[in-house]
């Protein structure tokens, strides 16, 4: 087992790169997550890590071994489908038990081996059936096991929760996990699903037209965004166009200009002055009374939404600008055509480059 | 850029990009080139073909009944296949064998039991002829258009069925449910629709008549047809006439790659996103339609196996040379054929297994690298494993002729010659069914077996291979019976004591000798339809499938 490692990374089909210089380096037994927009090329990263397509330039290395030369099938890699890619002519034991045969695993070991990794999806009672005869989830947890079975050293997925419905979505995530923590396998992770990608991973990296606009932890990326786009990506933000009066330095509360009103916020990195983004998640922001309070501008209420757990506000600015409040439990007073006051919380408001 | 991953299938493209270019590539180049050069009389080949009335009538003939088949076969094949898509009736399952006898019964054996039955000697002939009535003579354009289009309306037949079948009848409920009757829901909605494939079927039918060999000899006659007048320039006992010959036969090869250009267009412009598998429920017939109806199915069905009930009587009655003695039955011409010339049928054999063999081999390949493994050679291969569909049988025995007599490799004579003619005829038909379970396979089951560490030609044979299984042994039979049927190649390349069933038959057909050739057909059809029962009954083979 061993951790993967990119360095300045090119891959693409034709004369335009679709990955370019990128590098990143995935610890030892985590699991990572590519998250990112259709067509961004994370299954293009991933098929990269797998060796199905050559590299233009960079390395790639697993633990300390270079293998950006090594084609994939002696890379000791495990992978995972979107459309499952079981063998339709072999059963589900004979599916698990491929790799063990091409590695020529005496066939008594194949048998525990096989068996002990349908019994850890849950699968056992099935060996004999053909995938034909088994269901979305089933047929994905054979996959699961059959990448497994052949102990890789890292285990690649591209999509493996996307063709199934949202309950069992929730269920082969959960098999997903669990698997992964007790084997400790190094595992990428493809996915556009943001919620999949903060429930799963170790560290998530953001991928946006080929490079990595973010990495780090989930909460780093909900919570400390480095740019709108990763603010809007992971979880719905309100970004607001702003007009910072000084430059400001990394780490430090800017003052930032918000319809005639003053604001603090927080700058996780250097800032000129100028236009700015500032960054507000919904439920950061609090409505009250109208009133002067500080960190706060006048807005009138729209429209108000009890969703059980929570009530939904939309307010609109002075100017105009709609922005979405998110308020524990049911909140009294406040109907839709009040004026109200907007609050923000500076600690958790940030402000980026625009 | 494949900097790091040596090719396998780079190679093997590479192979049969050069088995091509050898094979199919230089004899047609040289069939070409050999009409521009000057012939006897200093005339070009193609002074000649504008001059003389006998090539020009020629061209003007083949055109002409390329066209009236296309027709006849089309009014034949395009209601029989509506009927059989929509209605059920008794004895309907027999319609679903039709395909097969264009399969079942070669061209050669087609043209021989018509003149049987309606020729000179015919039964039919002579019976009307007790009666006092003369039938028309049956050679030139009489029998040519009668049995071609027998021969041919199965074309028809299968693609128009293939598309009736695949057409979603939601969009007729959806017409109808505006308000439109039936009848004319039919015509607005499902005849666009349809059309396409029609068309393309009717186009394959007209390139099938112009390359038409068997049946254009036999009963041609006084008719000139460019396939007949290419064949006899070339085996012509006052001398080949090189220049002649290849003229015609890139005439040919012109008319042919028209059609086929205008086939490739329609298909590409008529393709509509169809939703596949909700056709209609075919209903029972009722009311005033069933019985003509069922009548002309049942005359179409009649007529198609007539051939095949005169074949069996054939083989079985006493002949005194060229005299049919019908009603007395006998097995000598079976003895003699097995016992004293059973060569035409141990060539047969030998020749068209070696053929199938290395056709299989050839097509699973071709089919896996076009399909699921495309580099910078595939188009090429692609393009170039579809130009035998442009030649007719005579044209590629004529080019492998002259650019195998002799030479840096001297084929000419040998036995060889006769498998690569029909190695090279079949092929397009070989790859196409071997590939055509290939579309229906997800390239990540090869990636998943080659992340588990099984390198990709074993992956090949590990895991795609035997999905590829049932449409090659489809491909097959397929392959192997209509490459036992061959004439038209193999009857300019063969050499005395080569002779095939097919050729053999044409001998004696010509020679009017019909019992003997009924012997002869009679073990042929046998060839042909022993593996096709064993396929379709024990092994359960969709030999259609690909359609
Ligand atoms: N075989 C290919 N040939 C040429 N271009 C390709 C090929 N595969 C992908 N691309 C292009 O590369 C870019 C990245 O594609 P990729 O499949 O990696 O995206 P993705 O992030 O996995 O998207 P999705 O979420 O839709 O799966 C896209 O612009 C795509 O059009
Ligand atoms: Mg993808």
């Amino acid at each position: 087992m061993a951790g993967i490692r990119i360095d300045n990374l090119v891959v693409g089909y034709g004369a335009e790169p679709v990955i370019s210089d990128l590098s990143l380096d995935i610890a030892d037994g985590s699991l990572f997550t590519l998250l990112g927009p259709s067509g961004c090329g994370k299954t293009t990263l991933l098929r990269t890590i797998a060796g199905f397509i050559p590299v233009r330039a960079g390395k790639l290395f697993f633990g300390d071994r270079d293998v950006t030369d090594l084609p994939a099938y002696r890379r000791d890699i495990g992978m995972v489908f979107q459309d499952y890619a079981l063998f339709p002519d072999k059963s589900v034991y004979d599916n698990v038990a491929y790799g063990l045969r091409a590695r020529n695993v005496p066939e008594a070991t194949i048998k525990t081996t096989v068996g002990e990794y349908l019994e850890r999806v849950g699968l056992s009672a099935f060996a004999q059936r053909m995938p034909a005869a088994l269901s979305g989830g089933q047929r994905q947890r054979v996959a699961l096991a059959r990448a497994l079975a052949i102990k890789p050293t890292v285990l690649l997925m591209d999509e493996p929760l996307s063709n199934l419905d949202a309950k069992l979505r929730v269920q082969v995530r959960e098999t997903i996990a669990d698997l992964q923590r007790q084997v400790g396998i190094t595992t990428v992770l493809v996915t556009h699903d943001q919620e999949e990608a903060l429930a799963l991973s170790d560290r998530i990296g953001l991928l946006r037209l080929g490079k990595l606009e973010q990495v780090g932890g989930p909460e780093d990326l909900y919570a400390r965004p480095v740019s709108a786009y990763v603010a809007d990506f992971v979880g719905a933000a309100n970004t607001l166009n702003v007009e910072l009066s000084a430059p400001t330095t990394a780490g430090a509360l800017a003052h930032v200009a918000l319809e005639g009103a003053n604001l603090q916020a927080f700058a996780p990195a250097a800032l000129p002055a100028g236009k700015a983004v500032l960054i507000a998640r919904g439920e950061t922001l609090k409505l009250g009374p109208a009133a002067n309070d500080a960190n706060s501008i006048p807005c009138t209420v729209r429209r108000r939404q009890y969703l059980g757990g929570r009530t939904s506000f939309r307010v609109a600015t002075a100017s105009g600008r709609e922005i979405l409040v998110e308020a524990h439990g049911a909140v009294p007073g406040l109907a839709a055509g009040d004026a109200a006051a907007l609050r923000f919380d500076p600690a958790q408001t940030l402000v980026v480059a625009s | 850029m494949t900097r790091h991953f040596k090719d396998v299938w780079f190679v093997l493209s590479a192979a049969t990009l050069a088995l091509f270019a050898l094979f199919l590539l230089y004899p047609l180049l040289n069939v070409l080139s050999a009409s521009l050069s000057a012939g006897t009389g200093g005339q070009s080949g193609w002074a000649t073909l504008v001059n003389d009335p006998r090539y020009s009538s020629a061209v003007t003939n083949t055109l002409l009944l390329g066209a009236i088949v296309t027709v006849t076969s089309t009014l034949i094949g395009v209601p029989l296949a509506f009927v059989a898509a929509r209605f059920s009736f008794h004895g309907k399952a027999l319609i679903a064998l039709l395909p097969m006898t264009t399969l079942i019964v070669p061209e050669v054996i087609a043209a021989q039991t018509w003149l049987m039955i309606l020729g000179n000697n015919g039964f039919v002939t002579r019976a009307f002829a007790d009666w006092g009535i003369r039938l028309p003579s049956f050679y030139g354009w009489f029998g040519l258009i009668t049995v071609m289009t027998f021969v041919y309306y199965t074309y028809v037949y299968i693609g128009t069925l293939a598309a009736i079948k695949g057409f979603d009848s939601q969009l007729e409920e959806a017409s109808q449910s505006l308000g439109v009757p039936p009848g004319r829901t039919l015509l607005k909605v499902m005849v666009p629709v349809v059309a396409p494939s029609i068309l393309a079927s009717a186009l394959l039918v007209f390139t099938l008549v112009v390359g038409n060999f068997a049946v254009a000899t036999i009963l041609g006659q006084r008719v000139y047809l460019l396939s007949v007048l290419t064949y006899q320039s070339f085996v012509s006992e006052v001398g080949t006439n090189p220049v002649m010959q290849s003229t015609l036969a890139s005439v040919s090869i012109g008319i042919v790659a028209c059609a086929l250009f205008a086939q490739r267009w329609i298909v590409s412009r008529g393709r509509y996103e169809i939703v596949q598998g909700r056709g209609a429920k075919p209903q029972p017939l009722a009311g005033l339609a069933t019985l003509p109806i069922a009548l002309g199915a049942a005359l179409i069905m009649i007529v198609s196996l007539l051939p095949l009930v005169t074949i069996v009587a054939g083989a079985f009655t006493r002949a005194r040379g060229p005299v049919m003695r019908w009603g007395e039955w006998t097995t000598a011409n079976l003895e003699r054929v097995f016992l004293s010339a059973p060569d035409p049928i141990v060539n047969t054999l030998i020749f068209a297994g070696i053929a199938t063999v290395l056709s299989l081999l050839i097509s699973t390949v071709v089919g896996f690298l076009v399909v699921k493994k495309r580099n910078a050679l595939t188009p090429s291969i692609d393009y170039l494993s579809a130009l035998p569909l442009a030649l007719s049988g005579t044209v590629l025995g004529i080019g492998l002729m002259i650019s195998f007599n002799g030479g840096f490799l001297p084929l000419a004579g040998t036995g060889a010659i006769i498998v690569v003619a029909y190695l090279i005829r079949r092929l397009p038909f070989g790859i196409r069914n071997a590939s055509s379970t290939l579309y229906n396979i997800p390239n990540s089951i090869e990636d998943a077996s080659i992340s588990l560490g099984v390198p990709p030609l074993r992956t090949f044979f590990k895991v795609v291979f035997p999905l590829m299984l049932p449409s090659i042994a489809a491909a097959a039979v397929l392959v192997w019976t209509t490459t036992v049927a061959e004439l038209s190649a193999s009857v300019v390349v063969y050499s005395a004591g080569q002779e095939t069933m097919p050729i053999q038959i044409f001998r004696l057909i010509d020679s009017n000798l019909m019992a003997q050739a009924s012997a002869y057909g009679l073990v042929l059809v046998g060839v042909i339809l022993i593996p096709i029962l064993i396929a379709t009954t024990v092994f359960k083979i969709d030999l259609f499938a690909a359609k």
